[in-house]
């Protein structure tokens, strides 16, 4: 069953610019250059009751923009969206109190008190029950481990630490529907794997996650369907699993030879990176060559001294989406 | 209404903490918010000790009128003058967010977040002029007490109109810091007996821009030297008011559909 439903969203805003040199500069003063910014354009897409869906897209595509949109903070331009039966930026109130966000680069933390001090605020914000409050707070200051630091002032904290913090604010009133914008951003290996160790503790329990995010890591470990956005527009919608299938059953080959490696002149074969006359790295794709045909023609070729045979890495797919626009 | 006075007492316990953690930053600010404001108090205390005056206003009546714009001045402090800057920070930092995601009227949330606690000096030492100024004054009566704090209250809503109106052009013309300064200065008529403006200026800071109501008006209602006018003053206070919470919602409506 569908909880969320957007259909034809578009957010078009007007942006001034002006030139470098001082005339420019000068002239800004009195009269600016505007035009007009489609940050989204036509978008539809749904998402069911428990999953996860990673946004996608390079800087500039409208990933934040739709988050936004999706939680009543920007008005769209047109189009329309529907969260849990709720029209986000008609019925503010009544709708943000069944959502969870997490800004990865804007905090919901009061800097120079604990953690704990923002918990109590939010408790009192969303009407939580007291009961319900410390239960929750108790489970999720024990999942993260962070029971000594949430009464330390938030300026003491490390990135890690705050990002926890972060989550418990977002969860604390037990939102059917949780939306993260890069939440994962600037954290080490560690802090990563604990939030996504919770992020899929609580997907179990139901919570339904839609999360935007350039670490790739993000999208491999949690991601059920992903979703890529290009220039505004939809150029990809379906399940991860399907990412690496969509522009052919690809291999990614590390080669080293005894002798200098010429041009591979095979079909479907693509040397993407020459590392040196007797390494390169190519690209295979197996519809059109298959992988025993490729390794008996090549060592006819060179003299092998080693290789290694791989997926294609999940950022080359991501990037030819980007490049190819295919939708 | 209970839901938002708990609202309201959490973010104030939490500025306050926050205040208070930095302790020697609270005593300077406090001092120095106390020490500013009293200094034109001191003024009119050279001006009296050289014979001059305040045409019609003895030395303590003088004194009381501005020990209520002191008063006036840090019950705006504490409760809503903060909403200037943190919409100005929020605007410039791009952090609005935050506020816009919680289930409760941003302009509410804004006002109780942006409690300061360090005017707290001011107010003390506004109370203790008044207390001074009124101990050598004659002509108080419960009604005028309470027609006191009927202008008193109506002054206050003239410095919130203002404060809003000021935080609702900060989402337009962005990091605009020098408007509360321009406030500031036509405020400072509001500090002395209106008795010695010309007309014009009684006119325009009793109707158009009700500076005298946060002060001058108030303080001369409470000794009994009260004109009908300052009653139909209210009205312009309460226009500023209502105008400033419209102004700030159509503004917050904009930054939602200008993206930010």
């Amino acid at each position: 069953m569908d909880i969320i439903t957007v259909k034809n969203l578009t957010k078009q805003y007007e942006a001034y610019h002006r030139g470098q040199d001082a005339k420019s500069v000068f002239k800004s003063l009195f009269h600016r250059e505007k035009s007009i910014i489609t940050s989204v354009e036509d978008l539809s897409f749904s998402v069911g009751k428990g999953e996860i869906i990673g946004i996608l897209g390079p800087n500039g595509a409208g990933k934040s923009t739709t988050i936004k949109m999706l939680t009543g903070v920007l008005y769209p331009t047109s189009g329309e969206i529907n969260v849990l039966g709720y029209n986000p930026h008609k019925q503010k109130n009544q709708y943000v109190k069944q959502i969870g966000v997490l800004f990865g680069q804007k905090s919901q933390l009061i800097w120079d008190i604990p953690p704990l001090d923002s918990f109590y605020m939010n408790k009192e914000i969303y009407d939580i029950p007291t009961n319900d409050f410390r239960t929750r707070l108790d489970r999720f200051v024990s999942m993260f481990e962070i029971g000594d630091i949430i009464t330390k002032p938030t300026r003491t904290l490390s990135l890690g630490e705050r990002m926890k913090c972060e989550f418990i604010m977002a969860m604390l009133h037990s939102p059917p529907v949780v939306f993260l914008d890069e939440p994962t951003i600037g954290l080490d290996v560690i802090a990563k794997q604990r939030i996504r160790e919770f992020i899929k503790q609580m997907n179990q329990e139901g919570t339904t996650f839609i999360l935007t995010t350039h670490d790739l890591e993000d999208v491999e470990r949690l991601v059920q369907r992903v979703l890529i956005i290009h220039q505004g527009k939809k150029v990809y919608d379906d399940k991860f699993s399907e990412l690496r299938l969509h522009l052919g059953a690809k291999k990614m080959v590390r080669l080293s030879a005894a002798t200098t490696i010429g041009d591979i002149d095979l079909p479907g074969t693509l040397i993407s990176e020459r590392i040196s006359d007797y390494e390169v790295e190519l690209e295979i794709d197996t519809d059109q060559c298959k992988m025993g045909e490729f390794l008996h023609i090549l060592s006819e070729k060179v003299e092998i001294l080693d290789i290694s045979i791989k997926e294609i890495q999940i950022e080359k797919i991501i990037s030819s989406i980007y490049e190819m626009d295919i939708g | 209404m209970k839901r938002m006075y708990q609202i309201y007492k959490t973010c104030m316990k939490a500025n306050i903490a926050s205040a208070i953690t930095y302790r020697v930053n609270f005593i300077l600010n406090s001092l120095i918010m106390l020490i500013g404001n009293v200094l034109f108090p001191l003024v009119t205390v050279f001006i009296y000790n050289s014979n001059a005056s305040f045409e019609g206003w003895t030395f303590k009546e003088a004194l009381l009128i501005q020990s209520v714009f002191i008063l006036s001045t840090a019950c705006a402090g504490i409760f809503f003058n903060g909403i200037m800057w943190n919409t100005m920070s929020h605007v410039v930092e791009g952090t609005l967010e935050v506020v816009l995601i919680k289930p409760t009227s941003s302009l509410f949330l804004l006002l109780a977040r942006s409690f300061e606690f360090e005017s707290i000096g001011l107010l003390g030492g506004g109370v203790v002029m008044f207390v001074y100024a009124l101990s050598g004054i004659d002509g108080m009566t419960i009604g005028s007490w309470f027609l006191f704090l009927l202008l008193f209250g109506a002054g206050l809503l003239v410095m919130f109109g203002v404060a809003l109106i000021v935080a609702a052009i900060s989402f337009k013309w962005v990091a605009n810091s020098r408007l509360p300064e321009m406030f500031e200065s036509i405020k400072s008529f509001g500090r002395y007996p209106g008795t010695i403006f010309p007309k014009a200026v009684v006119a325009v800071s009793s109707f158009l821009f009700p500076v005298s109501m946060i002060a001058y008006f108030p303080a001369s209602t409470l000794i009994g030297r009260w004109e009908a006018y300052f009653f139909i003053a209210i009205i312009p206070c309460a226009l500023f008011a209502a105008f400033g919470i419209w102004l700030y919602t159509y503004m917050l409506r904009s930054y939602k559909s200008a993206g930010g």
